[in-house]
């Protein structure tokens, strides 16, 4: 049974800054809205394609070091960056494609999230922009 | 033209050329990138005593 196992060196980038070392979890959802075109002709509901509105949602140890991860993104709220996300540290290729959202939007950064006893970890999402696969 | 200072980015001391989805704001702001200086090449150039206009031959512009 074919599987994908992520036990270490999936590389994420955010605006071009490698931060896998400081990232736990990546998930990457392609989103084409859907639009309702039932009609009173229509037994069952029907949709067509709308608008794509993909997401990348990535946990990320915060860390305030220099060029870490607040430094990464503390200016990139309110903006339109790219993001991507490969399973792994290999040669890009078929079994190792490179996925890119060019031109998400970071609508929030959480700035602290304190708890006794554990590290601080962050989830951002970026929401938008045009989905991309490369494998070469 | 910017140089790369983190090896987050790639290696520092390289050129980082900025695609059009890339905020280089950020980038210079998080102290991954800085703005290189232009070089100056020009050397300073002596002019020699033959070089120089004699009086005489200087317009005067008044």
């Amino acid at each position: 049974m074919a599987t994908s196992t992520y036990l270490s060196a999936p590389v994420v980038t955010v605006n071009s800054v490698d931060l896998s070392d400081q990232a736990t979890s990546a998930v990457i959802t392609r989103v084409i809205e859907s639009l309702e075109s039932s009609s009173f002709a229509s037994n069952s509901r029907t949709y067509t394609a709308g608008m794509e509105n993909s997401t990348i949602t990535v946990t990320l140890y915060n860390s305030y070091a220099v060029t870490e991860t607040y430094a990464t993104l503390k200016a990139l709220v309110g903006t339109q960056t790219t993001v991507t996300i490969k399973p792994t540290v290999a040669a890009t290729s078929a079994t190792n494609p490179i996925h890119t959202l060019t031109g998400c939007y970071l609508e929030s950064l959480p700035l602290v999230n304190g708890q006794l006893g554990a590290l601080d970890t962050i989830d951002i999402t970026f929401t938008g922009g045009v989905y991309s696969v490369a494998i070469a | 033209m910017y140089e790369i200072i983190s090896a987050r980015l790639g290696t520092p001391g390289d050129t980082f050329t900025p695609d059009d989805a890339t905020n280089v704001e950020a980038l210079l702001d998080g102290g991954f990138i800085k703005e290189k200086n232009p070089t100056n090449n020009a050397k300073s150039v002596k002019v020699t005593p033959s070089q120089q206009v004699p009086d005489d031959l200087q317009i005067d512009t008044e």
